[in-house]
């Protein structure tokens, strides 16, 4: 089982990943695009961060690591960090994670199935990542 | 463009002279100033093979200014559809049976008469198949191949002349664009998207081939662990059918543009959801056939397809997992037929599943008996579960 050595790690390692999905060319617009604000809780971390798309003169993507946030989320996932690091790989499928209970969800989910196709560049790229900074993160 | 003599766009329309200057006389083959160019003989031929067909000058001179004849000159872009080369002559150079290939021709889709008048490029085409079986391919497994392939390209090239039909040929008629200049303008644009379809197929075509290597040789591999005692041809899976419920009565009252986008939108959340050693097989309309070499994994996908799919109309979701016949690329026998009778009973937003499933599912879901029920086609009661997430 791959485990974030420390929450400051897997903080970081998220940061990378929404990075990589708002610099990416066509992930980032798309993301925008679609406009869904989401709300992400690591329950073994007890943390939280909070993704929406940018605005005027933002990076395509925002986030924030708190629930103190100017918006309101459409949808809410409660994940362990494993789950998430998973998930980013490619390694777990959201809807049979739900039914496993590996993932609760709450608000407009069906919203959240539409960027499943939009966000699934990352899995190559952020296994690339780990592969070369966190080899003992690769699922 | 070269001008052509009309001697040449006679030769070309398969007519005499005398013929193609009455037609432009009479309106019906349009020419620009007067000349004969590669478009206008190919509108020549167009209207000659109407003619044949029994079509009146007075209908094709009509066809011919709305510009519904224009797609003629694309006829170019494919030469040598038809050849010299007979069934024997074929069977000779590839070293097949003229029977094998009487059934490989069939199989693909092409129609018989065509055996006698084979081309180079179908020649080719035997050449390959027959380096396909001398490498060692069984043939029973090959003549499905091709049964596949023709039916898949058939497809794609239906689609592909009638979306350029719809969505290029159509928008310029109904601009009047002159038959000629639409006839050249389709051509150009034709003859440039042509030369990049093939390899969109193959690059697509690879990356297929790469997945089903990647998720179902592993699938693949555990389901042949305990399949020693399946007959060849058979595999053991898991087969879900979905649908939406109360989709006849909403296209009824909603209208068929916004049941299709309904539609269109379910069976992509499918697509994109689907654990990866499941695929969709086929689409019925609004009913999609899935087969997984898990049936643990498929169910829970089920359930939980469900918890995300609030909104009306709901899918109603049928399993069952057993031995299968595989061929030409589907899953046919008697265990397909009682997944979709099992799918059929179910309600919206529900998940009926059989006992085989039950027996093979994870410690995820609980299944609440509903009875035996007496399906359709099926002379035993069948019992019935209904699927659904386990209280934490």
């Amino acid at each position: 089982m791959a485990e974030f050595d420390s929450p400051k790690e897997f903080r970081q390692v998220m940061d990378r990943v929404f990075t990589l999905m708002s610099e990416d060319a066509e992930m980032g617009p798309a993301l925008r695009d679609a406009d869904v604000p989401q709300r992400f809780e690591f329950s073994d971390l007890d943390a939280v961060v909070n993704v929406r798309a940018g605005g005027e003169g933002e990076d395509n993507l925002v986030w924030e690591w708190t629930d103190d946030v100017a918006w309101e989320p459409k949808v809410r996932m409660t994940m362990s960090s494993e789950t998430a690091n998973r998930y980013f790989q490619g390694k777990e499928n959201v809807v049979v994670a739900i039914a496993r209970r590996r993932i609760k969800t709450g608000g407009d989910v069906k919203a959240a199935l539409a960027l499943i196709p939009i966000t699934k560049p990352v899995y190559a790229q952020y296994r690339e990542v780990l592969a070369v900074e966190y080899p003992h993160l690769l699922a | 463009m070269t001008e052509l003599s009309l001697s040449e766009a006679a030769r070309r329309a398969g007519v005499s002279p005398a013929t193609l200057r009455r037609w432009v006389a009479e309106g019906v083959v349009p020419l620009q100033d007067g000349r004969w160019t590669a478009p206008a003989a190919a509108h020549a031929r167009l209207v000659a093979r109407l003619r044949r067909r029994g079509h009146s000058l007075a209908a094709l001179k009509a066809a011919s200014a709305s510009g519904r004849l224009a797609f003629g000159y694309m006829e170019d872009l494919f030469p040598g559809g038809a050849g010299e080369l007979s069934l024997q002559d074929a069977a000779d150079a590839t070293g097949l049976e003229p029977a094998l290939v009487e059934r490989i021709w069939s199989l693909v889709g092409f129609p018989s008469h065509a055996l006698e008048r084979m081309s180079p490029d179908d020649l080719q085409l035997l050449r390959d198949c027959a380096a396909v079986l001398a490498a060692g391919f069984p043939l029973v497994a090959f003549l499905q191949l091709v049964r596949v392939y023709g039916q898949a390209l058939a497809q794609v090239a239906d689609a592909e002349v009638r979306l350029f039909h719809l969505y290029v040929h159509e928008p310029l008629i109904r601009e009047g664009v002159p038959g000629l200049e639409m006839a050249e303008e389709m051509e150009g644009l034709a003859r440039e998207l042509l030369p990049l379809a093939t390899p969109i197929l193959e690059r697509i075509h690879r990356r297929y081939l790469r997945h089903f290597l990647e998720q179902d040789v592993i699938g693949h591999m555990e389901a042949d662990l305990d399949a020693s005692d399946l007959d060849l041809g058979r595999l053991r899976v898991a087969i879900a059918f979905a649908d939406l419920a109360g989709y006849t009565r909403l296209t009824e009252e909603e209208g068929e543009e916004l049941a299709i986008g309904i539609v269109e939108s379910f069976v992509e959340a499918v697509e994109v959801t689907l654990p990866d050693d499941a695929r969709v097989i086929k689409t019925i309309g609004d009913e999609v056939m899935i087969v997984g070499s898990d049936p643990r994994a498929l169910t829970d996908w089920a359930v939980g397809f469900q918890t995300l799919m609030t909104e009306r109309p709901r899918p109603r979701i049928g399993i069952h997992s057993g031995e299968t016949i595989y061929r030409d690329g589907d899953y046919y026998g008697r265990e397909v037929n009682l997944a979709a009778r099992v799918a059929a009973r179910s309600a919206g937003g529900e998940v009926l599943v059989t006992r085989p499933v039950v027996e093979g599912a994870g410690p995820y879901l609980e299944f609440d008996l509903i009875g035996e029920v007496r399906l359709k086609g099926f002379s035993r009661p069948t019992e019935l579960f209904v699927a659904r997430v386990a209280p934490d």
